[in-house]
């Protein structure tokens, strides 16, 4: 008698077993299948020429503010930034008072850097570029590049991810070109509105050295463009920049004197 | 008869001519340590320069400035063939180049360095690089003690170094701490992060390039080359020595006057006591100049007595000195290529100079103050009165 219990019990228990797995592997199933249905669906090249379309301009104007955090101290710089196309870009620093009349001209490779308590213009040539910019997590570099990825990159969806509550498609990025500064990079996208929400750059090793984190898109001039760049130098301690920007207009008329030697006067 | 006479005067001066001739001694020893001291300090910072860095003489390319970093990626060649075949007693490969690296999580931007670890023209405690140069999981790096020190990096440890391959791009990867070695030139220590040249080579894409190749001697010219004398490369600690010959100077002069006002002393005392005694050798006959020359002579004794007196004090001090040397390892964390103790580095012709500069000083200042003599009327010096 007492057997015959224990065996109709062990019997609905392994029912209830059953049942339990069958339902966790619909779930699994029907959790994944569209991740990876639309893993699939993504072609990450084109992903990446639109996240380019929507970002990318070949002339823009940004006013923001550089806030410093070097986990000691955090300084604001207030910048107003025209670029045009990769290789020419112009700032014009306007806060705090030591930085204000601080100017930056990119052109040709070479960067002429303004300070108007000495008035004198330095030229800041080629290695000097990678450099930190004033004690900043970027580069002169990082800071006036502005390439388009897609042109540089190959890039590969590697899984979907969710970031923030939103569904990212991860791509994996590797340089066409020898010469580019990060040779991989990974980049959070949301497909839906093909902008970053976050990125990491590698060094050639693949060992992580820089993360990019893009915050609060707003709408501007039909593209969606974040209010913040929050860098971190992974290799520092406690560091942060944040690029934080306050106004910026795409396809502006730059007039050529801005890019000409002659602005980087007081 | 005058030098008879002149020495008869001298002795019976007593302890003040004794006096003159310790004084005047021991300034002519003092001057030759001096100048014999710096000798040997720069003697040892040369020698180390050499033998950690400077070699006999180094060949670059005619834009390459050590002072100037950033530019340093761009003044790299491969060596001529007359370089190239040197053997590794004859030649030092170097490549230099910038580099940053994490200790604990601080940036500290430093200067990578790759020599050649068959190498034997420059001494260097960089054995136990070549002992790992096969190992991939880490880069195996050497650091010397002040570099220690300041990144608070010891051996075992290791930090992320980060650096830039010859077209630009970023890698960086974990390097370990081999050995942190004492080296006695601070130019190698300070900053520098050493490695083998193969490895950086292959680290920044920069394959039979170097920054530059010691010699053990300037090997003729190159059209695309410059060589750098030794000198030239040791400017810097040579015009600071060269300074402190000049702040030296100083204190000779001090010594010197010093020497001159005993002398001068004595013999303005000599002739004031001793004015019957030229008064009577004048009513003698005894021209005025003769005079003058005797007292001069007298004087110059202390000069020739002081030069006995450095021999006889010197010689077995010097060569105490010698045994002892000076330490100076209080200067072990200042910029200066030198350790532990100097000694003196003696030079012939330096050595006569002094000497004669002393007993010239001595024989003026014996001959100005009797110059009086010439104007003393006899019977009037006879009664004391003339001066």
């Amino acid at each position: 008698m007492m057997h015959r219990a224990c065996n109709r019990k062990l019997y609905f228990n392994s029912k209830k077993m059953m049942t339990r797995l069958f339902f966790l592997a619909i779930i699994f199933v029907t959790s994944l299948s569209p991740v990876n249905a639309q893993e699939s669906n993504i072609d990450a090249k084109l992903l990446l020429t639109q996240v380019d379309d929507n970002i990318w301009s070949n002339t823009k104007f940004i006013q923001g503010r550089l806030i410093i955090d070097n986990g000691r101290t955090v300084r604001t710089l207030s910048v107003d930034n025209w670029m045009e196309g990769v290789e020419r870009s112009y700032s014009h620093y306007t806060a705090p008072a030591r930085e204000r009349g601080t100017k930056m001209l990119k052109a040709d490779k070479k960067l002429w850097m303004y300070t108007p308590r000495a008035d004198r213009t330095i030229l800041i040539a080629g290695h000097l570029l990678r450099q930190s910019m004033m004690g900043s997590d970027l580069s002169y570099e990082d800071m006036s590049e502005d390439k388009r990825l897609s042109r540089v990159y190959d890039a590969k969806v590697e899984k979907m991810e969710t970031l923030d509550g939103v569904l990212c498609a991860v791509l994996l990025l590797t340089s066409l070109e020898e010469d580019t500064n990060y040779q991989t990079r990974r980049l959070w996208v949301d497909p839906e509105k093909k902008i970053i929400l976050k990125q990491y750059l590698y060094a050639k090793s693949g060992k992580l050295l820089k993360t990019v984190e893009f915050k609060d898109y707003f709408k501007t001039s039909g593209r969606l463009f974040p209010r913040e760049m929050i860098y971190r130098d992974l290799l520092k301690e406690n560091t942060k920049t944040t690029y934080s920007f306050d106004e910026i207009q795409f396809d502006v008329e730059i007039p050529p004197e801005y890019f000409s030697q002659s602005i980087l006067k007081r | 008869m005058i030098a008879k006479l002149a020495w008869i005067q001298f002795l019976r001066q007593g302890a003040r001519a004794w006096l003159n001739v310790a004084v005047t001694g021991l300034t002519l020893v003092t001057l030759i340590f001096m100048t014999s001291l710096l000798n040997g300090f720069q003697l040892q910072a040369s020698k180390n320069l050499k033998s950690t860095d400077v070699g006999g003489g180094h060949y670059r390319l005619p834009d390459f400035d050590i002072l100037s970093p950033t530019e340093w990626e761009d003044q790299t060649f491969s060596p001529p063939p007359f370089l190239k075949n040197l053997s590794d007693t004859e030649k030092a490969e170097v490549l230099v180049l910038q580099g940053q690296l994490f200790p604990n999580r601080r940036l500290y931007p430093v200067q990578l360095r790759g020599i050649d670890l068959k190498q034997k023209l420059l001494d260097l405690p960089l054995e136990p690089l070549s002992r790992q140069e096969n190992g991939n999981e880490y880069i195996p790096v050497i650091i010397g003690t002040r570099m220690s020190e300041r990144s608070r990096l010891q051996k075992g440890d290791s930090a992320v170094l980060r650096w830039r391959d010859r077209l630009g791009v970023i890698d960086a990867r974990d390097a370990k701490v081999i050995e942190v070695a004492d080296f006695l030139n601070p130019r190698v220590d300070e900053g520098v992060v050493w490695l083998s040249l193969d490895r950086l080579r292959i680290m920044t894409r920069r394959e039979g390039e170097v920054s530059w190749v010691t010699v053990t001697h300037n090997l003729g010219s190159d059209k695309h080359l410059e060589f750098l004398e030794p000198a030239t490369l040791m400017s810097d600690i040579l015009n600071l020595l060269k300074q402190d010959r000049r702040n030296a100077k100083v204190l000779w002069a001090i010594l010197l006057f010093l020497a001159g006002t005993s002398v001068y002393n004595s013999q303005i005392l000599n002739v004031f006591k001793r004015q019957k005694e030229i008064g009577a050798m004048m009513a003698f006959g005894m021209e005025s100049r003769t005079i003058i020359g005797l007292y001069t002579l007298e004087g110059t004794i202390s000069g020739f007595g002081a030069i006995f007196f450095a021999f006889i004090f010197g010689v077995p001090f010097y060569y105490w000195f010698q045994s002892v040397g000076l330490d100076i390892s209080h200067l072990s964390a200042s910029t200066m290529p030198v350790r532990e103790r100097i000694f003196l580095d003696f030079h012939f012709s330096e050595m006569l100079w002094i000497t004669l500069i002393m007993l010239s000083v001595v024989i003026f200042s014996a001959w100005r103050p009797v110059q009086k003599i010439a104007r003393l009327e006899p019977t009037v010096a006879l009664r004391g009165k003339g001066l």
